[in-house]
């Protein structure tokens, strides 16, 4: 593919910003710096760009507590990405991330069950979560999936890539709709 | 006692509590990667604030954005303002959300759920 199909390509597949590297505390405040500037100039309602720049927080607090690192010999690079984009109906924010085959199940059964409820449920649960008194050392208070679930309105989409005996590369769709009014 | 008072940034919210007035202003937003940093002084100022609080004490809490894993610390702060409420002070948590965020104002309500506080929910007008 040379350049001008690549920018072709990332035009035609509405990608708002697109990011791969190394996740840490500078990155993620410039990721959504421009992110936020992006946002502001897109024709969207405020409540959308709103949940949108949300469900970002929370994917790039995901990253920053989540992501396993990547091991080539003395190297350890927790590398990941990001990509907001859009079609018709939604917008897209999506991520990837490497995870040990071991967190795969737990998780697993965290976003099912998730999924599984409906918005007053999904409430519920989330001031259950809310109020059970404790903070994971990760910072993650496990109530990020709740969160991404309750503010998208949507199921979350995910998928678990097998790398090695002990990584996976976890990817999360969450979508946003343009028309949701709440 | 000191007033407490850090100033807003682009990841973590404005704090002010005056301790004499009893009022407690926490505005903008909370999107650290590192919350335990920010919070624990917040957390450590009221500890101490509950022994020499004024009758009175009304929160005033309007957040534009914040990630889950500030939503804990919030609820920490609450539960100390829950603690001077049940040493008999009088509290009043007034929860400000831009009246399009519909999300923000109903997570005014589970706090005040899950706090068991009184909750004033005003929409902010742009």
């Amino acid at each position: 593919m040379n350049t001008y199909e690549k920018f072709r390509n990332m035009m035609d597949n509405h990608i708002v910003l697109s990011f791969k590297g190394e996740i840490n505390s500078d990155i993620i405040t410039m990721v959504l710096q421009i992110m936020e500037t992006k946002l502001d100039a897109v024709s969207e309602k405020s409540s959308v760009r709103k949940k949108i720049f949300n469900v970002l927080v929370e994917c790039m607090q995901n990253l920053y507590h989540h992501a396993e690192a990547e091991v080539e010999g003395d190297i350890h690079t927790r590398r990941a990405m990001l990509e907001l984009f859009y079609d018709e109906d939604f917008y897209y924010i999506l991520t990837g991330n490497y995870i040990k085959n071991v967190e795969i199940s737990p998780l697993k059964d965290r976003i099912d069950r998730v999924n599984s409820l409906s918005k007053d449920e999904l409430r519920q649960y989330y001031r259950e979560i809310l109020d059970n008194n404790i903070i994971s050392n990760k910072g993650g208070a496990d109530l990020g999936m709740i969160d991404m679930a309750r503010k998208s309105g949507q199921k979350l989409d995910y998928n678990f890539t097998k790398v090695n005996d002990d990584l996976s590369f976890f990817d999360l769709k969450v979508k946003v709709d343009k028309k949701r009014d709440n | 006692m000191d007033n407490f008072k850090i100033e807003g940034t682009k990841q973590t919210p404005k704090i002010a509590f005056s301790a004499s007035t009893g009022i407690l202003e926490i505005s903008g937003r909370s999107i650290p990667e590192n919350t335990f940093e920010f919070f624990n002084p917040v957390l450590l100022w009221l500890d101490s604030y509950s022994a020499v609080a004024p009758q009175k004490i009304v929160a005033k809490i309007s957040l534009e954005y914040f990630n889950t894993s500030s939503s804990k610390y919030i609820l920490e702060v609450l539960k100390r303002l829950k603690g001077m409420l049940n040493d008999g002070k009088e509290v009043l948590v007034e929860w400000y959300y831009e009246e399009d965020d519909e999300e923000m104002m109903e997570t005014g309500e589970d706090y005040q759920d899950v706090s068991g506080l009184p909750f004033n929910i005003v929409a902010k007008e742009d």
